[in-house]
């Protein structure tokens, strides 16, 4: 990674107080996002909190009713054309024309851009497994994402806006994916990666945000968002560790065989690792929390209230109903 | 009818969905009501539309001619060749009334209407629905492989019957003939009705709604212009009047409401919606879900060089349309300049007061020739209004954001599609008026025709772009409104071939953008309206390029 530039560099993205309604359906409320140059940065929430509106916004696709948002230093909505040959999108539904074969697509999408790698892109459609001859509406969702990934990762831009790249990829094509990210890192660029799959973000990204209901609740490295979370722990210890369990921050403590398990919270960790390591450890698993606990954390909520609706602002976007 | 179909109402629940399930028609009572549900407003829209245009049109005439003797003046202009083509054969000419001058003039638009409506309302609700994939979702149900089929064309059958009732009810109350009422709401119905059953073929033949709906409006636009020569060389005296019964317009129109009030043409448009649905059945049960009977082509890796602009896509995505409207216009072009002596022959004995119309007797030749270019400049504004449709629609179904995710900004994008359909619109006027210029030429033997029938045509352009500009103006700013940009169309076209006709103040005419450059060769050629159309129609583009930066664009 090319930390080098970090510091100095303004952001390559920075968002303060983004609002967008659609009629009665406040899609963005307040938002707040900063993206380093050079990192991976994991746009984590469930369908409909938000995540397309804000990339379309730094698409200069839609205008913010309120905020601020800077991409590469300057405003979307002003400067898009610009801002546009320095960036690649690949949109979470990719639609494609149905008379021009996927090459075709490939090649004018990166030709508009401002120009395509003709040896990278066609690696990459191998390494993808894509065949370019086929006409757009012959292509499944996945290859149709396969077409609008390679357009975008063929270009030489300095900051990659994914919306769900990987949706419709199976597990195969997505290792090649994520190798393909761990490039463009390594090149330098930056990458906002937005996702509901927490095992991808979990992977790639450096530093994560959490949006829910159209406001990021949650921001920084995994290991800090970790820090708010519980840790799973399963100990064996020579004394018996009931005394454990009245701890302040240790949850939902039972016995299983000879082992104590328990839930700690992060702060508690230094406490609770003391008192064990005097009863005298004699095995010991933790666990850290997935992405998919820190979710159930945020909206666990409305996960116990019904699982189908938990995410409040209703369908992916209010202009579903365009025909 | 296929409305027999609908299966019983039972009160209590009952083991007739049981029955159902393995049966094609399963399902067919929900889906049936639920497009209705769908078209709750479309239904009316349409029904009533034409119903309240017809008495629009009847009201009109009353205002109009108040008098027999005022009606008489115009009877002879019913039976001469122009008028033949473009209102119908003229029945009862010889001894004119108010309905029979009604339906004999307008009553072709309505069928055209009716037509339209059955095509669009069969398309809608079954290819639409596949290539979005949404008939997958239904067909996943207890859904027979026949159901949507057969509830879309019940759909059709009701929009039908209501014309064909809400037309005849309404001319009878006027005070018409009773028999002739509903002979002539019938004769609507029944065109509708067959174009039914053609669509419910093509539909079948492609996997594209726009390709599907383009096929039954490519068969309804040539049947208008076959029926057209048929009416021609009927009126006429010719020998070409059976070409009229080849096309469900001329069967409905040869029923001849108030005349002869006969019954048995429209027989076979209800034998065509018979054996065109039935052929529907026989395709979709030979197809897969969302597949069409031709299997899609490989294509090439990798996109030529010159698709690399925004003006390269746009031209790439209207290519298809642009080849298909050239040799349509092209093929009519040379058809209605072939019948060019043949026309003036018939005029030989027509009374004086009709050949007015065309700028007297010495002048008929190129006021037949002018009136045509006049009729292709409407024809090619139908092309540039579908084109902006199309533009909607590449936005709608989210092909328009990832180009715009490019360096292409947007006024570039907008302008870009306006061109390559602005460039179209005079391709389009050269190809028809190069049919129409040989056609003429040979038929009349007049070489010198040539250039000026060729520059007749062309020369409308400024007008055609300047609804087209402002279609683009309506895209722009609120691109729900484009089909807005048809009552520009439609205005244009009753002023332009009704207009001499119902004697429209002189401001009501010059309001229409088409009545400013001339109808060369029989009138002169005004370069000022051309230059002042083109700037009008440069500075509502430029308009347009302005206030696309200023709209969200349509996400999905």
């Amino acid at each position: 990674m090319t930390n080098a530039k970090q510091g100095t560099a303004v952001p390559a993205i920075q968002i303060s107080g983004l609002r967008k309604r659609y009629g009665s359906v406040t899609a963005l409320d307040g938002l707040d996002l900063r993206v380093e140059q050079g990192e991976v940065h994991g746009f984590l929430g469930p369908n409909g909190a938000g995540k397309s509106t804000t990339i379309r916004i730094l698409l200069g696709l839609l205008r913010a009713d309120g905020g601020e948002a800077r991409v590469l230093g300057a405003d979307p909505w002003a400067s898009a054309v610009g801002l546009h040959r320095r960036l690649a999108y690949v949109p979470g539904d990719v639609e494609l024309w149905p008379n021009l074969t996927g090459g075709e697509a490939i090649d004018l999408l990166g030709r508009l851009r401002g120009g395509i790698n003709r040896a990278r892109r066609d690696e990459l459609c191998d390494r993808f497994d894509l065949d370019p001859r086929k006409k757009g509406r012959t292509y499944s969702k996945g290859n149709r994402q396969k077409v609008a990934l390679i357009a975008a990762l063929a270009s030489d831009v300095e900051l990659l806006l994914l919306d769900e790249p990987t949706a419709g990829l199976d597990p195969l094509m997505e290792a090649v994916f994520q190798s393909c990210i761990r490039e463009a890192t390594a090149a330098g660029r930056t990458v906002l990666l937005s996702s509901h799959i927490l095992a991808q973000v979990e992977v790639l990204a450096d530093r994560i945000s959490i949006i829910r209901k159209g406001s990021v609740v949650e921001s920084g490295s995994l290991r800090e968002l970790r820090h708010l979370t519980r840790t799973s722990v399963s100990v064996m210890t020579e004394h018996p560790a009931d005394a454990i369990t009245s701890l302040p921050g240790v949850h939902e403590a039972h016995h299983d065989g000879e082992q104590l398990t328990f839930d700690v919270d992060g702060e508690a960790m230094p406490v609770v690792m003391r008192e064990l390591a005097s009863l005298g450890v004699t095995g010991l698993t933790a666990t850290p929390p997935t992405l998919e606990q820190l979710l159930l954390r945020h909206y666990g909520d409305e996960l116990a209230a019904g699982v189908g609706n938990g995410n409040g602002n209703g369908s992916k976007a209010p202009a579903g109903v365009a025909r | 009818m296929s409305t027999t179909a609908v299966p019983t109402r039972r009160p209590s629940p009952s083991p007739l969905p049981a029955r159902l399930d393995g049966h094609p028609l399963a399902g067919f009572r929900s889906l049936f009501r639920f497009m209705l549900r769908r078209d709750r407003i479309r239904f009316f829209g349409w029904t009533l539309g034409l119903t309240l245009l017809l008495a629009y049109f009847a009201n009109v005439l009353q205002v109009v001619f108040p008098t027999a003797e005022d009606l008489q003046a115009f009877a002879a202009f019913s039976a001469n060749p122009a008028a033949a083509l473009l209102m119908g054969p003229g029945f009862g000419s010889e001894a004119i009334t108010l309905e029979r001058f009604l339906v004999g003039t307008y009553g072709m638009y309505l069928i055209i209407g009716a037509s339209l409506m059955n095509i669009l309302t069969v398309t809608r609700h079954t290819r639409v629905e596949e290539q979005s994939g949404r008939a997958e979702l239904v067909r996943a149900n207890v859904v027979g492989r026949y159901a949507p089929l057969t509830a879309a064309l019940a759909v059709a059958v009701l929009m039908d019957l209501v014309v064909a009732i809400l037309m005849g009810g309404m001319l009878a109350g006027m005070g018409f003939d009773a028999g002739g009422s509903i002979v002539f709401g019938a004769s609507v119905g029944a065109a509708g009705l067959a174009f039914a059953g053609i669509a419910a073929t093509c539909v079948q033949l492609t996997e594209f709604s726009r390709t599907a709906a383009g096929i039954a409006g490519a068969v309804l636009g040539g049947g208008f212009l076959l029926r057209g020569l048929g009416d021609m060389s009927a009126a006429q005296g010719g020998g070409l009047d059976w070409i009229s019964w080849l096309t469900p317009i001329g069967w409905s129109q040869q029923a001849a409401p108030y005349v002869h009030d006969r019954w048995w043409p429209l027989a076979i448009s209800v034998a065509c919606f018979v054996v065109c649905a039935g052929l529907g059945y026989a395709l979709s049960a030979r197809r897969d879900l969302a597949a069409g009977l031709v299997a899609a082509r490989r294509g090439s890796a990798y996109a030529p060089s010159w698709l690399s602009s925004p003006f390269a896509l746009a031209f790439r995505l209207q290519r298809a349309s642009l080849v298909g409207w050239s040799l349509s216009l092209f093929a009519a072009g040379l058809a209605y300049g072939g019948f060019t002596q043949a026309m003036i022959d018939g005029f030989a004995d027509a009374p004086p007061e009709l050949l007015v119309l065309f700028g007297g007797e010495e002048n008929l030749l190129t006021g037949y020739l002018g009136l045509m270019g006049l009729m292709f400049a409407m024809f090619t504004t139908v092309f540039a209004i579908l084109a902006m449709q199309s533009l909607r629609s590449e936005e709608f179904d989210g092909r328009t954001e990832p180009v715009l995710a490019t360096a292409v900004s947007r006024p570039a994008w907008l302008g870009s599609w306006t061109a390559v359909t602005a460039l179209g619109v005079v391709w389009l006027l050269f190809a028809a008026g190069l049919g129409e210029a040989i056609g003429a030429a040979a038929s009349t033997g007049e070489g010198e025709l040539f250039n000026d029938v060729l520059l007749g045509h062309v020369a409308h352009a400024p007008a055609v772009w300047t609804t087209l500009a402002m279609a683009a103006l309506l895209y722009a700013v609120t691109p729900r409104l484009v089909p807005l940009a048809w009552a520009v169309f439609g205005y244009a076209f009753l002023i332009g071939f009704f207009g001499p006709m119902l004697d429209v103040p002189d401001a009501v005419v010059q309001a229409s953008p088409y009545e400013h450059i001339g109808e060369y060769p029989s009138e002169d050629l005004s370069v000022t309206a051309m230059l002042v159309l083109t700037a009008i129609a440069a500075g509502i583009t430029a308009a347009a390029l302005a206030g696309f930066r200023h709209r969200d664009l349509v996400t999905a």
